[in-house]
Parts: C-alpha cells; structure tokens; sequence
C-alpha cells in the first residue's frame, strides 16, 4: 500500500452535520485536512451528477451527511 | 439607528415620574470629534504617555491617547484627561499635531443635557471585588497572585499575553494553578459581601478547562471552594467534565494563607484538607475568583434616585415584577439587581424593554425614525470584481493559519480586485472598512473567510446591503470552526486546505446572481403554550402592548406547578400572586383562554402560522404571527429513600401543601429532615434542578419559625443559594437548621423501624456515621422537562439531552428559537425560580414584538425557481417538497407548467436534485455553483 492520503469531498448539510463540523470545531477536536466540505442547504439538494464530478475531479471518495 | 449612545456620560438626577422623566446627563469631554475620528489610531501611537491599561486590569500598558479596546463601539479614540500631559501640564499637543483629520478638539467642556424619556431602564453593572484589604492572600504584594478578571484577560487572545498563559512575575508559563472561591462573597468576617456572586464557581471551571486547552494536559488546575454551584442550564456537565476529562482538581476548602516560597516567585498554601488535616503545597499561581458588588457611587446615585436596595446593595425588586425597581417608570437589568451571569442578564435586559414597552405601548413609533434604504447597485451583467476578507479572530485563525500567504494566493485568483485580512472581520470598524472598500473599488462580490456562517453570515449580508450591494454577492467560507480548531497541530495543511477554500468560495460567487426577497405580512396575533405563570406573564405583557394573546393550556385551569407553590424566597404568597394574575388574565379582553385544549397541528411559518387547537374533539384553526412555548415541567416521582412506603416521607411539593393548609401537625414535629438532590445530579439526570436548595432552606426557615424547638436537618451535596438568597442559607443556620453534607457515593439511608423514621448518614465534620431519628423527611425532587416530540416537531425546534428545550444561543438568545417567530420561557428552557421565569416570560414578549412591531418580514431570496421553458411539467417537484411550495400554474402562458411559491419554499433543494429536465434552480446553491465548487477542489485535497 501506498501512504497516498485519500481526498475526500464531503457534502454537508447546512442544518445538522454542518452545524455538527462547527462544533468539532468548538470542542477542538482534530481530524486528517485532507477533506474538503461544501457546504449544502439539505441533502435533499445532493445530485447524483455532484457524486460524479468529484470523482471525475480525483476525488477517492465522497461523504454526503445529513 | 434609534439608539442613540451617548458615551463618557454620567446621569445625573431623574426628575419627573413614568412616562415623562427628565433624566441630567453630565457629558465629559473625549477631546476628539467623534464625527471626525477615523480611529487610525495615529493619536495612540504619536502619545508620548504610557500609562496602565485598565481594561487589560493592569497587565499591560497604553497611552493617554487610547481607544479601550479594538472592538469598542462606538470606536473613536479619547484622551484620558487624568493622564494626558497637556491636559495636565498645558505642554505636548502631539496627537493634534498627527492627526490626519483634525479630530482632536482640547477646547471641549463638560456639558450637561437633559433628556425627556417616558421609561428608564438602569443597567450599570457591578464592580469585581478588590482583594487588596485580603492580607492572607496578599494580592498587593506577590506578583503571582492575582483577580480571576485579570486572569481573564491573559487567557484572551486580545489579552496582554495574546492568550499565552505566563505568570506576571518572570512570564513563565505555570505549572499549577489555584483558584480560591468566594474571595468577596460569601463573607461578613472580611468583608461586607454575604451574598453569592452567582457565576464565579463556573467561571472559575470555565477558566481552569481553558488554561489546560491553552497549556496542555500537564498543567495541574485546583479550584479551592465551599459550595459548588453550577446551578446553571449544561453548567452542571461541564463540572462534571471538568473533573472527570480535563481532570480539574476540587478541594473542598477555605485556603487560609499563601506565603511566598523564599528564593523563587512560588506560593505556598496552607489548607485544610476535609478530614481536617493541614496541608500545605506548592503553586505557581493563584487565582482569586474575585465576586461582584455594587460600586459605592451606584449606592449614592441609587439613593438619590429613590430607588430602593437590598441589603446586599442590589436594587430591591418583586418576585412577579423582577425588573421593576422601587420607582414607577424606572426598570433594571443585569448585575444591579442581583448577582448574575450572562445568560440571565441578557434575559432580564430583554425584560425591561419589555416592561417599559407595556407602558409606552400608547405611543409606540411615534419618536421611531425608519432606515434610509441604500438603493442597490445594478450588477447584473457586471463581469465579477471580487473583494476576499480572510478574518484573523485574534489568533484563533492567524495563530495557526499562515494568513498573508492566504490573502496573498487570494490575490492572485480570478475576478478577485482586492484581498485583505483583518484581525477581527466581525467587528465594527472592520464592518465599516468593509463597506468603504465595497464602494471604493466598486466590488461586486465578496468572500468572508472567517468562522461559521451558520452564526455570522446575516452580519456579514447587513454589511454589503449598507453598502448598496445585494447581500447574496456573498459567499462565507469557514477557516476558523472547520480548519484552524481541528489542525491546530498541522498549520501548514490547514493554510492549504484555507486557500483551497477560499478558491472553492471565490469561485461560486463569480457565480452569483443578485436575489430578491418577498415582503410577508406578519399577523399580529400571538398564540402562547401553557397557561403556567410564564405562559400568563407572557400573555399579559404581549396584551399589555396592544397584542391580541391566545393561551392554550392542556389543563381545566390556569396557574401550572404555581398552584403547588407557598412562598417566594423573597417571602412573598405564592397563592396571593398567583391568583391575582390569573384574574388580570382572565379580565383582560385581548386575552383568549383556550383551556383543555392541545395543539394538534402547525402549519406555516414565521409571521403566518396556522395551528389547530383541539379540545374535546373539537378542531379550530388559529392564525397567528408568533408562538410563545411556556409548556413547564413536573415534579419527579421519587422511587429512592423509600418515598411512597411511609406517609411521613413527603415531597417539597407536599410540604409546600402542607404549609399552605397551615397544617397543625407541622408545629408538633420534633424533628424533620430535608435531603436534596432526589434526582438531579445523578448520572442520569446530570442537571442541577436551580431551586431546590432554596426551596428546603426557606421551608426549613418556616418549620424553625413554627418551633424553634424542632430539629431540623438539611442532607446536602452543595448549597445552591445563589445570589442574595445565600441569606436564607445564612439565617437557616442562625436559627439552628443542622447542614449535613453528603457524597453522591455515600448517600444517606432512609428506613422505617418499629414505626420510627430512621436516617443514616456519615457526617462530614465528624466522619462519623449518624442515626437520625425524625418525624418528617421532605424529598427535594428534580424537575422534569414536560417534553412533547409534537411540539418540537411542528415548530421545528430541538430539546437537549435532559429534554429541555434548546435556545437559539445559550448566552445572547436564551428566550428565543433557532426557528423564526418562536419563543421559550419558564421551566420548558431550564429550572428556575418565579422571578426569573416571569423576566424570561416578558424576555420572549420582547424579542417576540421585534417581530410583531415590523408588521411585514422578508422571505429568504435562497429559494428555488422554475424554469417554466424547460419544466416538462412530469410533477416530481410537487410531489416531492415536504412543504408542498411547488404547484402546477393554472392559467396564463405557462399554464401546467411547476411553480414555487417562495413564502413556502425553504431552499432545501430537493425539487432542483430531483428536476430531471434540470428546469429548477436553488438559487445561492444553483447546480452550475456547486459544480464550479467540485471543480475547483482538484487542486485541492
């Protein structure tokens, strides 16, 4: 294996796991930088189509919470 | 807008009576034009005096020329006239000579002005203890000795230290650290100051946890205390945190000297350990937890106003009106009428408005002046100029985050004019620059890197509509919650992962259109849940302001736990009270009583909704603008210390019936006993339950009363009687109530032999085991949230793990939800006394009439729209929205074709991902956005 860190993309919803991403914050916990969070009104805005470009982007995985 | 402050400024007398004072105001000269100032801070930098800076409590130094501190408002420097080396000795002048705009005017005077005001509200704070007269401590003489205020400001960022944590002595950092407890509370022996300032038990913790955040693990806490209180809502938890995370150490003792260890800047202690033995140990610091009083000036400026004062010099006011000082038309807030902690002074400050509101309801808006509406620049077609903001918070970002390489990358990006960074972008003067830079390089966009925009984004939009610009040319990016807190320990990656997005920002913003927000009526109607005393308190004060009020309460009758209830800690007849409210209440004619009566349905949204009342089978639709949750809660059912087994083995409650039956076999007892904490502060029910400590004390204060000779004991863990009831506590004991402490791991044994009520406790003086043997034992049971999932589920608003309902922000919005045009009072937010749940019932009526004054409310503009030429009219979209927005147009040239109402719509989103002609849009998170956002996280991760 290599120690080739993954990309991660992740789709937060505005109203419970982005709120709960702020608060990891607020209790400084840590975690790895290397996801990058884009932050959505609902997961009910989550298209398949926003799945397929972040992969096609390099992305190694995609994380939709909500 | 209509506030208007007046600063360096002095009241002088109040002439006149309710609705028409006249208040003298003493006006002292800031030497600098405040309408010139720019607070370059030229004048600060040019002063040639250095003098101590009081705000950093000495720590550090400032000049004769200073603004108090960065995020002062308004923010215009002043000269301090007792320090400034012209003012004093006529030579100098250097801050006129620099400044660029001419603002420094050594020709100002005193002035006095009168004002004309109908209500005054008086919120003039406290001052912190000086522990100087405290020679055990010798505060004066050792450097390392010092007030918690001060120790504050070295925890703060902006502090003299920026949040290092050193030692004024040699700027060490320290290894341990004391705190001693009720320094100036608490005590008649040293000082005049036998209440309890409420707030330093938890501020003390508080501190503590921070130092070792601050520090690291290795750096060893002690809080020396009588009693902890943490009485407040989640406080109770974070003591328990503390001891068992962050591993704060809790000495139960009264510390009695420190001495200086000889040949270093050391302290050593001397202490009484609980098992009575001396101990002695060695600090590098200690912290005084210094409490709160009423500076002497207040005394006097109180006295001259006729307004009347406790004992302990807080300003004297009722249980059933706790803003209302002695004198009509004169209201209070804050740390004045009783020591307190934020949360509640924020409740009580809303309180007063509200009180002075019921009485100027009759000439509401009549001195209103209405905003000036910056008329919004045209952008649409403009090509993006982008201004990006990359927020320091103090060193919160900066200090890990390398901003000037953001801001530098930032520049170089696409339609990006302009990059900056300031040191705290939420501040006024950055706001202002903000608005400057806006217009001066015509920006049509911008980012703000900052913290979350789940709490600063409105700020943020209220900016770019004073500066002309649509308040949706805007995009947040949060560096601070999501970057900088959780990669403290790999600033490098988190300055990347900051500019990555940063770039992600800029580049859905490019792609922002200007929105439009819909104008909705607010019906000026208001519906309150519960018909307990904070549901009465709300409904009386929202009729009182001319509000048409609908209670709807469960139960046949009004009053809630309040009919269980005897006596006020001030002393005053629950029953009296409450029945003369209930008759104001039910004579008022803008009061609509709906009793036995459960609501079955919401419907709606802020301003506009609709909820069904039920009652007995009947439903009744109610329109109204604002809803008031006063649900309560209830008493716990005991199932310990053998309660239900013996007739004798009572509740508080039971008590209070007994002594409002004035219940002859009270005065025969012999003995009776209190044990407190029947469940609260047990693993499951973590809470503190606020008022029982008080209640037993002040019941145990009638039984002593009926019959001195009665012995009366109090089981207890800590005693709660915060604030000025600590002098209940105090004249519990002088009347000869026996306190026992007990451990949550030893409690006291409750049995019944040969028809004898038997109490086992071991006693914490004498560690020794004792056999009780009494008449009568009162349970003092935790109160239990009424929580309804219903409820919660049709006004969307959450309860924590306890159950209570969640506010929208646990210090600044205690009496109000997350969900727009929704309020909370009473026992439904946390435990509390009568007086504070009648201030938080008036707290929701204030924030409520914010609303309800404004008339008409603006719908988001992120709502979704149809493209009616794509709309294949398949009906997904109606089908699909849980808010039933979407509909098929009925006539016209779009007929059947989806549309979206946008008072209904709440920009979730789900009909634009569920579109499959891709004829929807959510606009501020439109498909093209998002995907430029995955676009540009390539180069990122």
């Amino acid at each position: 294996m290599s120690k080739k860190e993954p990309k991660i993309i992740s789709f937060l919803c505005n109203w419970c796991s982005y709120g709960a991403a702020d608060l990891a914050g607020v209790s400084r916990m840590e975690y790895p930088a290397n996801i990058r969070v884009i932050r959505i009104p609902c997961t009910g805005r989550m298209s398949i189509k926003f799945v397929l470009a972040a992969l096609r982007q390099g992305a190694d995985a995609v994380w939709v919470s909500g | 807008m209509n506030i208007e402050i007046i600063t360096l400024a002095e009241v002088q007398d109040i002439q006149g009576e309710a609705g028409n004072f006249s208040v003298d105001v003493l006006r002292h000269p800031r030497y600098i034009d405040e309408d010139k100032c720019i607070a370059c801070g030229i004048c600060a930098e040019k002063c040639p005096k250095k003098i101590i800076d009081t705000y950093n409590a000495g720590l550090s130094k400032r000049k004769s020329a200073y603004v108090e501190y960065p995020q002062a408002v308004p923010l215009k420097y002043a000269i301090d006239p007792d320090t400034c080396i012209y003012l004093l000795k006529g030579k100098c002048r250097a801050c006129e000579k620099k400044c660029p705009v001419d603002a420094v005017n050594f020709d100002q005077k005193p002035e006095t002005s009168t004002l004309n005001v109908g209500a005054v509200i008086l919120a003039p704070g406290f001052e912190p203890f000086s522990p100087v007269k405290f020679e055990n401590y010798q505060y004066a003489q050792l450097p390392n000795v010092i007030t918690s205020l001060e120790f504050e400001r070295i925890l703060s960022a902006s502090g003299p230290t920026q949040g290092h944590v050193t030692r004024p002595s040699d700027h060490k950092e320290p290894k341990k650290i004391a705190w001693f407890q009720c320094v100036g509370s608490r005590d008649m022996n040293r000082c005049d100051n036998p209440h309890c300032s409420s707030v330093c038990c938890m501020y003390a913790i508080k501190e503590a946890v921070i130092a070792k955040e601050h520090v690291g693990d290795h750096l060893e806490c002690s809080i020396f205390f009588m009693d902890m209180r943490t009485h407040g809502k989640e406080f109770e938890r974070f003591y328990e945190n503390a001891k068992t995370k962050s591993g704060v150490k809790f000495v139960r003792s009264r510390v009695h000297t420190v001495n200086p260890v000889p040949g270093s800047d050391d302290l050593e202690l001397r202490y009484v350990t609980e098992d009575g033995t001396i101990q002695t140990e060695i600090f590098d610091m200690v912290v005084l937890s210094v409490g709160m009083q009423t500076p002497p000036a207040l005394v006097e400026l109180a006295n001259k106003l006729d307004i009347s004062l406790t004992p302990g010099n807080f300003a004297e006011t009722s249980t059933f009106s706790p803003v209302a000082t002695s004198r009509a038309g004169i209201f209070v807030s804050g740390a004045f009428q009783g020591p307190k902690d934020i949360p509640q002074a924020v409740v009580d400050s809303s309180a007063a408005s509200a009180a002075a509101g019921e009485m100027l309801a009759d000439v509401r808006n009549t001195c209103t002046k209405k905003q000036e509406i910056v008329p919004e620049i045209n952008v649409q077609g403009d090509r993006p100029k982008i201004g990006v903001i990359i927020c320091q918070c103090g060193t919160n970002i900066a200090g890990v985050v390398d901003v000037p390489k953001v801001v530098e990358y930032a520049s170089t990006l696409p339609y990006v004019e302009l990059a900056t960074d300031k040191l705290f972008a939420c501040s006024q003067d950055a706001q202002e620059t903000m608005v400057e830079l806006i217009k001066e390089k015509g920006l049509n966009r911008i980012v703000m890197a900052a913290c979350t925009p789940k709490t600063h984004e409105p700020l943020f939009q209220d900016t770019l509509t004073a500066a002309g610009l649509n308040k949706y040319l805007f995009e947040m990016t949060n560096i601070r919650n999501q970057n900088s807190w959780v990669h403290k320990n790999n600033p490098e990656l988190a300055t990347e992962k900051a500019k990555d997005l940063v770039r992600m920002a800029i580049a859905k913003v490019a792609m922002q259109e200007p929105l439009e927000e819909v104008e909705l009526p607010v019906n000026q109607t208001a519906m309150v849940v519960g018909g307990g005393i904070a549901g009465m308190a709300a409904a009386k004060s929202l009729a009182e302001q001319g509000y048409e009020t609908h209670i709807v309460e469960r139960d046949a009758v009004l009053g809630g736990q309040g009919r269980k209830l005897f006596m006020t800690a001030k002393g005053e007849s629950i029953q009296e009270k409450l029945a003369e409210m209930i008759e104001s209440v039910t004579s008022d004619n803008r009061i609509h009583l709906h009793l036995n009566t459960q609501l079955t349905n919401v419907d709606g949204f802020v301003g506009n909704f609709v909820s069904t009342l039920s009652s007995n089978g009947n439903a009744t639709p109610l329109e109204h603008g604002v809803a008031v949750l006063a649900t309560g809660a209830s008493p716990y059912l005991p199932t310990e210390y053998a309660y239900g087994t013996d007739e004798r083995i009572i509740t508080s409650l039971e008590l209070d019936k007994k002594l409002m039956d004035n219940d002859a076999a009270l005065e025969k007892l012999n003995s009776a006993l209190f044990i407190q904490c029947v469940g609260s502060r047990e693993p499951e029910r973590i809470y503190c339950s606020r008022i029982c400590c008080t209640h037993s004390v002040e019941n145990a204060i009638q039984l002593k009363e009926k019959n001195p000779e009665m012995n009366v004991y109090i089981l207890y863990r800590d005693i709660r009687t915060y604030g000025e009831k600590e002098l209940l506590y105090k004249k519990a004991r002088q009347l000869g109530v026996i306190f026992i402490r007990f451990s949550i791991d030893n409690k006291p044994v409750v049995k019944t032999e040969n028809g004898k009520l038997i109490v086992n406790v071991v006693d914490h003086i004498l560690n020794m085991p004792l056999e009780l043997n009494v008449d009568m034992i009162s349970l003092a049971t935790a109160i239990i949230p009424n929580t309804d999932e219903k409820l919660s589920n049709f006004f969307k608003v959450a309860t924590n793990s306890d159950g209570f309902f969640i506010e929208k922000h646990a210090k600044l919005g205690p009496s109000e939800f997350a969900t727009d045009g929704v309020y909370l009072c009473g026992l439904a937010h946390y435990p509390k006394p009568i007086d504070e749940s009648i201030a938080q019932a008036k707290a929701a009526v204030a924030r409520a009439i914010t609303l309800l004054a404004k008339e008409t409310v603006f719908s988001s503009g992120t709502v979704a729209q149809v493209d009616p030429m794509l709309c294949a009219s398949c009906g997904v979209c109606v089908s699909i929205c849980p808010y039933s927005a979407p509909k098929f147009t009925e006539d016209g040239r779009f007929a059947g074709k989806a549309e979206i109402n946008p008072a209904l719509c709440k920009g979730c989103g789900l009909c634009s991902a569920s579109c499959r002609s891709g004829a929807i849009h959510l606009k501020g998170f439109d498909t093209d956005q998002i995907l430029m956002q995955i676009c540009e996280m390539d180069e990122a991760v």
